[in-house]
């Protein structure tokens, strides 16, 4: 049991400097970090040619867009079966469900599909950045049946040392890289797409 | 250039051919070769077993008989690794700096220090070669197929040279055979087991003769295909390298 | 039991041990595919080994940053010393918050301080969601790859496993067929879970937030759909800055499944309006290894698994023959220092063949340490007494020219006059499976006598 000191409770002090005491004792001379050339990693390849190869190998589907019209058939083709569908694309049509200050996560629980729009990919693994500074309720791109991400082309950089510097200076709230749909590979290594997450990414280049 | 003969405890023992190969390939290649008749062993089975303490007796006669040499050489890439990493344990005076520095085993000696490849050797046969570990990854004899080098193989390069000889390529290239020491002892079943595996991949591959650097692994593979009958055989490289048929 | 017993126990199925080598073999495959697409992938193990040394040679630093920047972004950081205490904590924050059930992504540090027992034990639900950690959940068994928890599991097992606990049909191991079903599961246990616990990948000192990794999502709908978010991490799972991420997120998934990356990789830096985050920082050990010049890089570990893959031991025994929480060749020079007692065998159970310290993202020499081990092992455990004096005896003759040549004399003798039934008893292990080799008249001295002497 712990005595109270400026209100915190000693327990709670003595773990913590006991971990910082024990650290500072058995710690090496300070090793100082290795500078990383990010010129050892260039490669001149065809970003949207590789990020388009790595989408398909982690399981995404991706298609260039002639034209933004083109958007809705596309998702009509594809997921013609989605009824509850909710999209932060302007130039969609096919969106039906609000999201509002009142709407709890729980409530997205049976959305078909989600349109959102991706900030950048990164073409080494077929990953784009999305964040709660475009959705603010952060399970919308999880527990949507299918996700549809649209990117610009020419918001593609070649691997994740250009990706942080691009995301750098935004506002560290919730965000993450997404590539490919959910999958599992757990029972016997068989690969299975759709685990608990959305079942499919499509993700239409523009 | 006054060379030292290092044969390994268990070569001088139970392969004395090899230990014979090995000298008349350096004699071949004009190499003035000295065998210091009071070598043991470099100690690395006690090293490996937890006792490198007790091993410490061995490792100073070691010094002792070969720090004269220009270059000490010998047909085992696991006794030659433990030379150089684990005679560290030993108080660095000047003959075991130089021990330590001076040590080859035989390929790696061969192409890098005489420069030689071809021995005019001739072995009509389908070779299928052992990468073992303590050669390949403690020597680097070789690169590993887990890192992302170049690939080179010193054995390779000798056996290329090789007349008639065909070698053969193999499922998974560098697995370990399973001895590792006294491993093969106490952890019996995995390492027949091991063994076995490898022993499979050289017969899935049409192999007659499987060789290699280092005779220990050859010893546990060729217990292996006797006990079992099977139809291959194990020779060290140095017995293939000095074969003229 | 010792991982040797353990390990013949498992050979007995040679079938499976070929299943399970050839399964564990086919990932380590994927990892060189990944590491052979990446323009200078040695250079990143080289960065990442750098980085991590840089790291523990300045730990306390980095925690108090860390420490700091997460608690302005309204993260509360707790801090335990041992597993006791982390499991106490997490229960007193799922007390706070009249939580009773549960659900926990992938995380091996709540494996090491048994926390679902703890908390079961006080009335709590705790679902695994990861599928694998759920199917040996399921099973009442612990994960034996840190990976690929349920890598020993085959579909059959797993089907009927689903059709005992999840109601499932019969359906011969049908994968897609049993991972929808596990997803309907799953999503009721999100849906009515009041706290997620998950691990935490990667923490950075500079930002006070961390990284969680997975392929299912099943970290993401635990920790969005409920209020409370704790995330347990060791104290060496930290970063000092986030474009060292750029390193780490290319190493992990290549290293662990040959992936270029997991499906998401979830940056948290700020709990969600009205959420609850919180971070148990713990120890458990961890300074105690720190303090081992030898073995302090082995706490650069973040726990990919390749070294397993590659393993040939591992893939031949099995996770469960090592019997810890982390099993294989990281397993073997992080548990002795936890309990040299019960793990003494994990460091003589491998050739040392190297192939792990080539593997492993950091650079720990891994072989290496397990010689070290070996050498205190040795010293501090008591070991068969025939063992010990067998090889003290050698040490003994091998530093005497002329007694050793007395050795081999007898022991040519020996193998090659002795009646078989001696040479292969059932004292002697070589002979069990294996022939002695046939030996020839005189060794390589005797030879080069006679050799010398005819000039």
């Amino acid at each position: 049991m712990g005595t109270l000191i400026n209100g915190i409770k000693t327990e709670k002090i003595m773990g913590r400097s006991s971990i910082l005491k024990s650290i500072k004792e058995n710690k090496p001379t300070l090793i100082s970090l290795p500078e990383i050339d990010v010129n050892s990693f260039e490669e001149t390849i065809n970003l949207v040619e590789a990020f388009k190869k790595n989408v398909v190998s982690v399981g995404g589907s991706i298609k260039e867009l002639g034209q933004i019209q083109d958007l809705d058939p596309e998702i009509k083709n594809r997921y013609p079966n989605a009824k509850r569908i909710f999209s932060q694309i302007s130039e969609s049509a096919l969106g039906n469900v609000q999201i509002s200050e009142q709407t709890k996560p729980k409530d997205l629980e049976n959305l078909d599909l989600a349109i959102l729009k991706g900030v950048f990919g990164v073409a080494e693994n077929g990953a784009i950045w999305i964040s709660d500074e475009q959705f603010s309720i952060r399970i919308l791109p999880f527990i949507t049946n299918d996700l549809v991400l649209i990117l610009q082309k020419k918001d593609l950089c070649l691997h994740m040392h250009h990706a942080y510097k691009i995301i750098a200076n935004r506002e560290r709230t919730f965000g993450l890289f997404i590539s490919g749909p959910s999958k599992t590979a757990d029972i016997e290594q068989c690969l299975v797409i759709g685990a608990q997450g959305a079942m499919s990414l499509t993700i239409f280049l523009v | 250039m006054k060379v030292g003969l290092f044969i390994p405890c268990y070569i001088n023992q139970l392969y004395p051919k090899v230990g014979i190969a090995t000298l008349e390939v350096l004699e071949k290649l004009g190499v003035e070769v000295y065998y210091p008749t009071g070598q043991t062993c470099c100690g690395q089975p006690l090293g490996n077993s937890g006792y490198e303490e007790d091993a410490k007796g061995a490792c100073q006669v070691f010094v002792e008989n070969f720090n004269e040499y220009d270059y000490i050489v010998g047909p085992s890439g696991s006794c030659i690794h433990h030379i150089k990493e684990h005679f560290d344990i030993l108080e660095q005076t000047e003959a075991v700096i130089n021990v330590r520095k001076n040590s080859y085993e035989l390929c790696e000696f061969i192409v890098k220090i005489l420069g030689k490849t071809n021995l005019g050797a001739s072995f009509p046969y389908k070779v299928g070669l052992h990468k073992s570990c303590h050669g390949l990854r403690g020597l680097k004899l070789g690169s590993c197929s887990e890192r992302m080098d170049a690939y080179y193989s010193t054995e390779e390069e000798l056996l290329k040279e090789v007349k008639g000889i065909e070698l053969m390529s193999l499922t998974r290239k560098d697995e370990c055979c399973g001895f590792g020491g006294t491993f093969s002892v106490f952890e019996e079943a995995i390492s027949v087991k091991m063994g076995k595996d490898r022993i499979q991949d050289h017969l899935d591959n049409g192999v007659e003769v499987i060789t290699g650097a280092d005779h220990s692994c050859l010893m546990h593979l060729d217990g292996l295909l006797n006990r079992n009958n099977q139809p291959l055989r194990v020779m060290h490289i140095a017995e293939i390298l000095n074969s003229c048929i | 039991m010792s991982h040797a017993k353990l390990a013949e126990i498992f050979n007995k199925d040679e079938a499976k041990v070929n299943w399970h080598d050839k399964a564990l073999w086919y990932v380590r495959e994927k990892r060189d595919t990944a590491a052979h697409n990446v323009e200078g992938w040695e250079y990143l193990r080289d960065l990442a080994s750098g980085i991590k040394a840089n790291v523990l040679s300045n730990l306390d630093n980095y925690l108090v940053e860390f420490e700091k920047n997460a608690q302005q972004n309204g993260i509360k950081v707790h801090w335990a010393s041992n597993a006791e205490e982390h499991n106490k904590i997490v229960y007193k924050i799922l007390t706070q918050n009249n939580a009773t059930k549960v659900v926990k992504s992938k995380s091996m540090l709540t494996e090491e301080c048994h926390l679902n027992p703890y908390l079961e034990s006080k009335g709590i639900e705790v679902i695994d969601t990861d599928l694998g950690e759920r199917i040996v959940q399921l099973a009442k068994e612990p994960p034996s790859h840190i990976v690929l928890p349920a890598i020993h599991k085959t579909k059959e097992e797993i089907d009927v496993l689903f059709q005992e606990h999840l109601g499932t049909k019969p359906s011969h191991g049908d994968p897609q067929y049993l991972t929808n079903e596990a997803r309907k599961h799953l999503r009721d246990k999100f849906l009515k879970a009041d706290v997620a616990i998950t691990g935490v990948n990667f923490a950075i000192a500079e930002t006070g937030g961390f990284v969680v990794c997975t392929n299912e999502g099943n970290a993401d709908m635990g920790v969005h759909l409920s209020k409370v978010h704790i995330a347990s991490m060791g104290i060496e799972k930290i970063i000092p800055k986030e474009e060292h991420l750029g390193v780490f997120l290319r190493l992990l998934a290549r290293s662990a499944t040959g992936q270029p990356i997991t499906t998401y990789s979830s940056h948290f830096n700020k709990p969600a309006p009205g959420n609850a985050m919180h971070i148990v920082i713990v120890d458990n050990g961890r300074t105690e290894q720190l303090s081992r010049e030898d073995f302090r890089s082995s706490l650069s570990c973040f726990r990919c698994g390749a070294c397993m893959n590659t393993c040939p031991i591992y893939r031949r025994s099995g996770g469960y023959s090592y019997n810890a929480t982390i099993p294989g060749p990281i397993g073997s020079i992080l548990s002795p220092g936890m309990d040299m007692k019960k793990h003494s065998s994990l460091p003589f159970a491998s050739t040392l063949c190297g192939s792990c310290s080539n593997v492993c993202p950091v650079k720990i020499n891994i072989h290496e340490q397990l010689y070290k081990w070996r050498q205190i092992i040795t010293k501090e455990q008591k070991q068969p007494l025939v063992k010990k004096t067998i090889l003290k005896i050698t040490g003994m003759v091998l530093a005497k020219p002329k007694l050793y040549a007395v050795l081999g004399i007898s022991v040519r003798w020996m193998l090659k006059y002795a009646p078989r039934f001696m040479v292969y008893s059932k004292l002697n292990a070589w002979g069990k499976s294996r022939e002695f080799p046939k030996v020839e008249n005189g060794n390589f001295d005797q030879w080069y006598k006679n050799r010398k002497n005819n000039g």
